[in-house]
């Protein structure tokens, strides 16, 4: 998940480190967006193919339709939540699962925005571009009587400042988790990672399926912006990674999570903090494992619920955004989840709540202080190509 | 398909070294039967037992008990997706029965350059990797819905039934062809003497004999379509997700009991819809090796 | 009389030129014709505004090649052990058990055949987990020291492929064998033939046309299948299906993909026309040297090619 929320920093981090924090990120994520966007929109307007999305979607009645179909990354809502909302004669829900922005935008994309989900979960920078190529719906704020409970830190976002396109879900960030019965010493960086991978773990080790944090692993452990769209850096992690790490990769894992950890599948695994959180309460032997947020920086993101513009269930897709952003079913979300929701106050009543290993949940300030939001510049195909590179190397 | 097996009433008695060869190179053969139906069986034998897994996930057995059944028949999603996935196996049985049919027909009783050319495209069909079929009728089916303005190929069951078909016509047709080519036509020349018009004909004679062919093609384009999943994938719409793309989607995330228990019970369906079949077919007198020779298309 | 029954049957054939020419012909065509364009930019999927043949340099590059010559390892090894596996058991099916026995065991091979092939491969993953089954009860049984690891290897994917494959390769090589009756069989080893002589020279060539039936059936759909793969072998079942596949549902580049496409399809063709001519030249001079030995029996009885799928 490339994502990204820096207020969460002024929150959580020091004043000094957070106004540093939210200037940098701010500027860079703007700037990178806005050239995104524009070369985007350029290109969008010549070509056959590069159509915008022809929305055909119902109108929004009030009248609440049957069904509901969410388009979001695996494994992602309290199963609880779910079938609360279906309950009583709810809508029907439909939900089906990627694994990185890129395959849930091909989606899109590829049905010219009549792809028939209603709510889509994109990181945030990929908003801007969804949003000026006419992929996602404006919201309505009043049918969003529960948006108030939002901390009003986490709103106004560079990629969506006025909220027109989206509503919080979650933020985390990106780490590993390790095997301590393979992997005797500690690990805490990007470095100790790559290190790690070709010898202890060779040939035991999972990464994600998400081309900008693949390629961070790298260019962190370097002290690289990992944001970095310059054709040399790029290519000298291509070439690092194709030949260094590609052969000692046993699998490509969005959600080891899911079942990987609790089956020992991987010594090492790179995952999100809520996901790793996920893994180690069904794992029966939490106690081998340990999660790193890596040093020097990693991936800082946001996912948003979006309503897509060709939407042909509006009054489900508000009923239920709406739903999660009440304030116990927020509290529900992020006990299972294990990302913070972003509502005044959640980790207080979260915790509360009764929240296991919350220190996966809310890194510490000086772990968020050093983090990096991912943005969508010009290195973007080239990322997503290095990624194609990767898989085919570690098949061969 | 025609009974012309001459198998040997008796078999003739082997001098007695040879008799002891062949009893050991029979029971190894038999040994390695044996082993490969094991081999066959194993996987599903698991997941079998898996179904009755009580734990949060599949893999980690917990402790035996229906759980999981009730908890997959529970849920909407898994109930929608294997309606879909039935509704559209017997939408792609239904068309592809029909138009593989006609075709089978014609076949087996014309031949000339346009039978060679029909039957060379319907082999293509058979040979063209899945993935290739898949991206196709994906670009296809959006050219048609949002450039063509034909929202009929905007539906998800629509698309699923014709991708379906486009992979089982040709089972269906050599099928059928198989069976009606093994048959005399001198009956149909009778019919035709006896001044019956065509429709007739066709609805008396020769229906009723390609019949067994028929049902088997169809039956066998119900599974096909049952089964399939890489195009499935890339043609269909949400909320009509068929079932093998449900467990494909399932995969990414945690994989939980409820879907080998469902999987169990697709079985069951499948297996009695092959019964079906064979019965049938049995009762129009085709020997065991027949039935196997229709059910994989061989003709 | 004959033109009268004639005229109906060729229109018989109409709905499936149509319904071929539609989805079949017409969308390939299309996909043919997307990889000549290009990428129009991060909302486009393809474009063919300027026509070149650029794509298909692109497609041809050294991933490519190399997951090319990963599948093409992967397909040529699964087809020969599923040969391997299903010759002597089709043969054992079809001379050895008996007429009454021998329904029942082609349905049980058709089994496995008709269960969705996702959950016959999860059959697998949960059997061969490291801590699996099949792997505390190698332990146990003292045979290993350490858990099994078979998940996400090579091994593990051609264990995938073979098993998804097996029955195509069981059933012709099975219709092909049981042609060749058991009369033929007597009359070579009356003839003199020993027996390992008529199994070379009366029962395997006779049985030809449903072995190569067998491995078209299991070669072409392997080349193309990428998703047992990568349930069974995470990293290491990279298939080129998959690489055409994440065009389409990932990078968002039809051009790229469809030049893929095409470029899988041509190289499938051009692998089969060179086994095909390989087969048929060992097929010729074995009968060639044959021929002195059985010359009506073998002439006389070879049955028709067995597949209408081939």
């Amino acid at each position: 998940m490339t994502r990204k929320p820096p207020p969460t920093a002024s929150l959580l981090a020091p004043r000094e480190t957070a106004r540093r924090l939210s200037t940098r990120l701010g500027r860079r994520s703007v700037l990178g967006g806005l050239a995104a966007a524009g070369s985007a929109w350029a290109l969008s307007a010549c070509g056959d193919g590069g159509s915008s999305a022809s929305s055909a979607g119902a109108e929004a009645d009030g009248k609440v339709e049957d069904a509901l179909n969410i388009y979001t990354w695996a494994d992602y809502d309290a199963p609880e939540v779910l079938s609360a909302f279906q309950e009583g004669g709810g809508p029907t829900l439909q939900i089906d699962s990627y694994g990185s922005n890129e395959e849930m935008l091909a989606k899109l994309v590829a049905a010219k925005g009549a792809s028939g989900y209603d709510i889509v979960v994109p990181t945030g920078l990929f908003i801007p571009q969804m949003g000026s190529n006419g992929f996602l719906a404006e919201l309505d704020r009043s049918k969003l009587p529960n948006f108030a409970n939002l901390d009003p830190q986490y709103l106004g976002q560079t990629w969506d400042p006025d909220n027109t396109y989206s509503v919080p879900k979650d933020w985390g960030t990106t780490g590993f988790i390790y095997d301590t019965t393979v992997i005797g010493r500690e690990l805490t960086s990007w470095a100790d990672f790559l290190d790690a991978a070709q010898k202890e773990a060779s040939g035991s080790v999972s990464i994600l399926e998400d081309p900008w944090e693949v390629t961070c692993i790298y260019l962190a452990a370097n002290g690289i912006d990992p944001n970095t769209s310059d054709p040399a850096q790029l290519q000298a992690c291509e070439d690092y990674l194709v030949a260094n790490l590609a052969p000692h990769l046993k699998g490509f894992e969005s959600n080891p999570g899911g079942s990987a950890i609790a089956q020992s599948t991987y010594a090492l695994m790179q995952c999100w903090n809520g996901d790793a959180r996920l893994g180690l309460d069904g794992s029966n032997e939490p106690d081998k494992w340990k999660y790193v947020f890596p040093t020097p920086t990693a991936n800082i993101w946001m996912d948003n619920w979006c309503i897509t513009a060709g939407a042909e269930h509006p009054d489900a897709a508000y009923a239920f955004i709406d739903q999660v952003l009440e304030v116990d079913t927020s509290v529900q979300e992020l006990l299972y989840i294990g990302y913070n929701t972003g509502l005044k106050d959640i980790e207080a009543k979260a915790t509360a709540a009764g929240l296991d290993r919350a220190e996966l949940v809310f890194p510490s300030e000086e772990v968020v202080a050093r983090l990096t939001a991912s943005v969508l510049n010009d290195g973007h195909e080239t990322i997503v190509a290095i990624l194609g590179k990767i898989r085919a190397a570690a098949g061969a | 398909m025609t009974a012309l097996d001459d198998r040997p009433g008796t078999r003739r008695a082997a001098p007695a070294p040879a008799r002891r060869r062949r009893s050991t190179s029979s029971a190894l053969l038999g040994i390695w039967g044996a082993l490969v139906l094991v081999f066959l069986f194993l996987p599903i034998a698991v997941i079998v037992v898996y179904s009755f897994n009580t734990g949060r996930l599949l893999t980690s057995w917990q402790g035996f008990g229906f759980s999981s059944y009730a908890a997959g028949l529970d849920r909407p999603v898994i109930r929608g997706a294997i309606a879909t996935s039935v509704k559209a196996a017997v939408g792609a049985a239904l068309l592809s029965a029909v138009i593989g049919s006609l075709a089978g027909l014609a076949l087996a009783r014309r031949g000339g350059r346009w039978a060679g050319l029909l039957t060379l495209l319907l082999g293509l069909t058979l040979v063209t990797p899945e993935i290739v079929d898949a991206i196709s009728l994906l670009g296809w089916f959006v050219s048609l819905d949002s450039d063509a303005g034909l929202p009929l190929f905007g539906n998800g069951l629509v698309r699923l039934v014709i991708a379906h078909s486009v992979l089982s016509t040709a089972v269906v047709t050599f099928i059928v062809r198989a069976r009606v080519s093994g048959m005399d036509a001198s009956l149909e020349e009778a019919a035709a003497d006896l001044y019956a018009t065509p429709w007739a004909r066709f609805r008396d004679i020769t229906l009723p004999l390609a019949a067994p062919g028929v049902l088997a093609g169809g039956l066998m384009a119900f599974t096909l379509s049952l089964d399939n999943t890489i195009v499935a994938s890339f043609v269909q719409l949400p909320g009509g997700t068929p079932w093998p793309v449900y467990v494909l989607s399932a995969l990414r995330a945690a994989l939980r009991p409820e879907i080998a228990a469902v999987s169990t019970l697709m079985l069951v369906l499948t297996l009695v819809s092959l019964a079906v079949v064979a019965l049938v077919l049995r009762r129009s007198g085709d020997s065991a090796t027949d039935v196997a020779r229709t059910l994989t298309g061989g003709g | 009389m004959l033109r009268r029954l004639r005229a109906p049957h060729g229109a018989l054939a109409l709905p499936a030129w149509v319904f071929l020419l539609a989805f079949f012909v017409a969308p390939v065509a299309l996909v043919f014709w997307y990889s000549f364009g290009e990428k129009p930019g991060l909302f486009g999927t393809h474009s063919n505004e300027v026509l070149s043949f650029a794509r298909y340099g692109e497609a041809a590059d050294a991933t490519f090649l190399a997951t090319f010559w990963n599948t093409l390892r992967i397909a040529l090894l699964g087809t020969a052990i599923c040969l391997v596996v299903a010759l002597p058991f089709a043969y054992w099916v079809a001379v050895k058990v008996p007429t009454r026995w021998r329904g029942l065991l082609i349905a049980l091979v058709l089994v496995p055949f008709w269960t969705n092939f996702l959950v016959r491969t999860l059959g697998w993953q949960i059997a061969l987990s490291p801590e699996g089954f099949v792997s505390s009860g190698l332990q146990a049984l003292g045979l290993r020291d350490d858990p099994l690891q078979v998940l996400y290897t090579r091994g593990a994917v051609q264990l995938g492929v073979v098993y998804n494959y097996l029955p195509l390769m069981v059933l012709p090589c099975y219709v092909a064998l049981e042609r060749t009756t058991a009369s033929l069989r007597e009359a070579s080893r009356d003839l003199g033939a020993g027996r390992w002589r008529t199994l070379t020279s009366v029962t395997l060539p006779l049985a030809f046309p449903g072995i190569a039936a067998g491995c078209l059936l299991v070669f072409v759909p392997l080349m193309g299948d990428y998703v047992t793969a990568t349930v069974l072998g995470g990293a290491k079942g990279n298939m080129v299906g998959q690489l055409v596949a994440s065009q389409f549902q990932t990078a968002q580049n039809w051009a790229l993909g469809s030049a893929m496409a095409v470029l899988l399809v041509v190289f499938i063709a051009v692998t089969v026309l060179v086994a095909a001519a390989v087969a048929l030249l060992v097929r010729t001079a074995v009968r060639r040297g044959r021929r002195v030995d059985l010359p009506a029996v073998a002439s006389a009885r070879v049955p028709a090619p067995a597949g209408g799928r081939s």
